[in-house]
């Protein structure tokens, strides 16, 4: 089996936050807590949960933007985490993000030219006709006339806006894009048309996907396989169409089943949960999840579920599939 | 009769660009015991409606025309202290996000009780009393506790349920919950869709949902009215809605929503993007984004008219099959 281009082990985020000025006593707060998975050259992995499941953390450890506190990272073959400083810098060319608020994001002094302009300033040695350019195919790409070279963010819409971060993200030709709610600032008829161009980007270029959101319709959307978190660990993993044809997680199962659906004849029973997620500084002993499961037992109070295989690539961590067979 | 009918409801903001037309004539009717879904997005004007019937726009705001008539009285008419009368007691509000809707210098149960104190009878250890009761009723986890503790205290989606329990206190006919979820996690917001929809079962209260997720509307609504630019562009019942959409800007919504056993198809788009409100519109606000566009569509508003039952849509191409 050839390598995957990106490759988490048993990845691990613990902030440590001071409870007083003196730092009397640390307060542990394990955003991740071993989480593993695997992105084939080409693929788009989803990854859904609700605020405070770790999601973007997992983006930010996997650039090295933060530095994990355990586990591994590969990004096609290079060991990420023991990366040299300089070194990093070069291999973060072919691995990029893009957020979810452009305007946060985008520099608002700089125009358009300037925004998508930067990384090859910083990475590559250019002439500034080539430079204009490179700009301007950028810009085609993503479906921008060549006007917005001299608009600010400001002066952009939401979708336009997202477009220009996309184009600055592609501009060093990345294999991986990790791509962090980037529909969710918009409204609905402007998401369509970011989701069609990440589909015909994704197609055009061959690029990596790790497509972070809590929005169900469009992770199913858009992605091969979708991995779902709850308190800092995937609770399950699969294949897209396996994940809403037959979720197995209890989560999963409420998670899906509390969408609301377009289609008002679908009218089915909904699963409410009861309460909230735990904070990650408290979590519940045993599975996380176990105070809001209708099918807690007495083993889920005790001990995490190992993550076990119940189908082709398809695994969960739940006491319920403990006898089951693959 | 509905319990609160919007007639030709404008509004305009003065802005340093100019005048800024939000709601160029907003017609609906509120069912008694219904909930209606006001939807569309951002910037068509959804909110300034549901501020517009509770008078609680801005200062750089008027209302130019129109009426909102609640028990046979036109609210834009009443003075401020009649208004008091019935923000709040008769119709109240949920906002979006209940951390900044809140007061966070007080307890939740200091604001219900100064609800009370204002607008019911009731003693003082009543009123204590009814605080409870009502924090109790949407399912807030030990009520005689929650009656001290502050905002910040509260999960999202208990804050909201204390918003919404303290816009119960004044026992409101209407009820305008404007994006009451859109802050909430997924599981949070079907806790709380599901609150709302008991609140109109066990009390009879009549719901504006203001929100932007058809799915929401979908699954929460009866009836629904759908805005484009500060006009209503169709009205409907929820299943007429979705399940035989006419207006194109709706058809367009509805098809641009991701859906199972879509993946990696292309989603319909609707080109371009909604109208700022600082241009004149001549003809329909949604022309330049329609892909049935005519001649007449740039230069004529049409009206809404009858597609069926009480199915009502305002598009030239509903003339069109009949007049050309």
């Amino acid at each position: 089996m050839t390598e995957p281009l990106l490759l988490a082990r048993d990845l691990s985020m613990t902030f440590t936050r001071r409870s007083s000025l003196f730092g009397a006593r640390a307060r542990k707060i394990r955003a991740l807590d071993g989480v593993s998975f695997e992105i084939a050259a080409g693929e788009t992995l989803g990854v859904v949960g609700e605020s405070g499941c770790g999601k973007s953390t997992l983006a930010r450890c996997l650039l090295r933007l933060l530095r994990p506190t355990g586990g591994c990272v590969r990004f096609d073959g290079v060991d990420v985490l023991s990366l040299a400083d300089d070194a990093m810098r070069r291999l973060r060319q072919r691995m990029q993000i893009v957020l979810q608020n452009p305007f946060s994001s985008l520099n608002p002094r700089l125009a358009g030219f300037d925004l998508v302009a930067e990384p090859l300033r910083t990475h590559r040695t250019m002439s500034r006709a080539q430079m204009r350019e490179a700009v301007a195919a950028l810009l085609a790409e993503v479906g921008l006339t060549s006007d917005f070279m001299s608009r600010h963010p400001h002066q952009l819409s939401g979708g336009q806006a997202q477009r220009i971060a996309l184009a600055r993200s592609l501009a060093l030709n990345p294999s991986l894009l990790i791509l962090d709610e980037p529909t969710s600032a918009l409204d609905v008829s402007v998401q369509a048309q970011i989701i069609n161009l990440l589909i015909r980007l994704q197609r055009q270029r061959g690029l990596t996907y790790l497509f972070i959101t809590h929005d169900l319709g469009v992770i199913q959307h858009i992605s091969d396989r979708i991995a779902v978190m709850y308190l800092g660990k995937i609770v399950e993993e699969a294949a897209s169409e396996a994940i809403f044809a037959d979720p197995k997680h209890p989560y999963t199962q409420a998670l899906l089943s509390s969408t609301p659906s377009p289609d008002p004849a679908s009218g089915s029973e909904r699963i409410i949960l009861p309460g909230a997620a735990p904070s990650a500084a408290t979590p519940p002993p045993g599975c996380a999840f176990h105070p809001r499961c209708a099918h807690v037992m007495d083993h889920c109070r005790a001990e995490y579920p190992a993550p076990r295989a119940v189908g082709e690539s398809h695994r969960v961590s739940c006491h319920l599939y403990e006898n089951e067979r693959a | 009769m509905p319990i609160l009918t919007v007639e030709n409801l404008q509004v305009q903001f003065t802005t340093p660009f100019g005048a800024v037309k939000a709601l160029r004539g907003i017609d609906f009717e509120l069912a008694r015991g219904d909930i209606l879904g006001l939807v569309g997005e951002t910037g068509c004007g959804k909110s300034v409606t549901g501020r517009s019937v509770m008078r609680l726009l801005d200062e750089n705001a008027q209302v130019t025309a129109g009426r909102v008539i609640f028990d046979d009285v036109d609210l834009l008419q009443l003075s401020e202290a009649e208004m008091r009368q019935i923000r709040g007691k008769r119709i109240a509000m949920v906002f979006q996000d209940p951390a900044t809707a809140l007061n966070p210098l007080f307890t939740i149960g200091q604001q219900i009780k100064d609800v009370l104190r204002a607008h019911s009878d009731l003693a003082k250890p009543a009123r204590q009393q009814q605080a409870v009761e009502l924090l109790a009723s949407v399912g807030l986890p030990e009520p005689a506790q929650m009656v001290d503790v502050y905002p910040h205290q509260l999960s999202g989606g208990q804050q909201q349920r204390a918003m919404i329990a303290l816009s119960l206190a004044g026992e409101p006919e209407v009820i305008i919950a404007d994006e009451p979820t859109t802050a909430l996690d997924v599981t949070i917001q079907a806790q709380i869709l599901d609150l709302l929809r008991q609140l109109q079962r066990d009390r009879a209260i009549s719901v504006i949902l203001i929100t932007h997720d058809l799915g929401i509307v979908a699954e929460t609504c009866q009836r629904v009215v759908v805005l484009y630019a500060g006009r209503v562009v169709e009205r409907a019942s929820v299943a007429a809605v979705f399940a035989d959409p006419q207006h194109p800007y709706t058809q367009g919504l509805l098809a641009a929503l991701p859906r199972p056993g879509s993946r990696g198809s292309d989603l319909k788009v609707i080109p371009g993007s909604v109208p700022s409100g600082l241009e004149s519109l001549a003809g329909c606000a949604f022309a330049p984004r329609c892909e049935f566009v005519m001649a007449r569509c740039r230069e004529h508003q049409p009206p809404l008219t009858i597609v069926g039952g009480e199915h009502q849509s305002a598009c030239h191409l509903h003339e069109g099959a009949f007049n050309d």
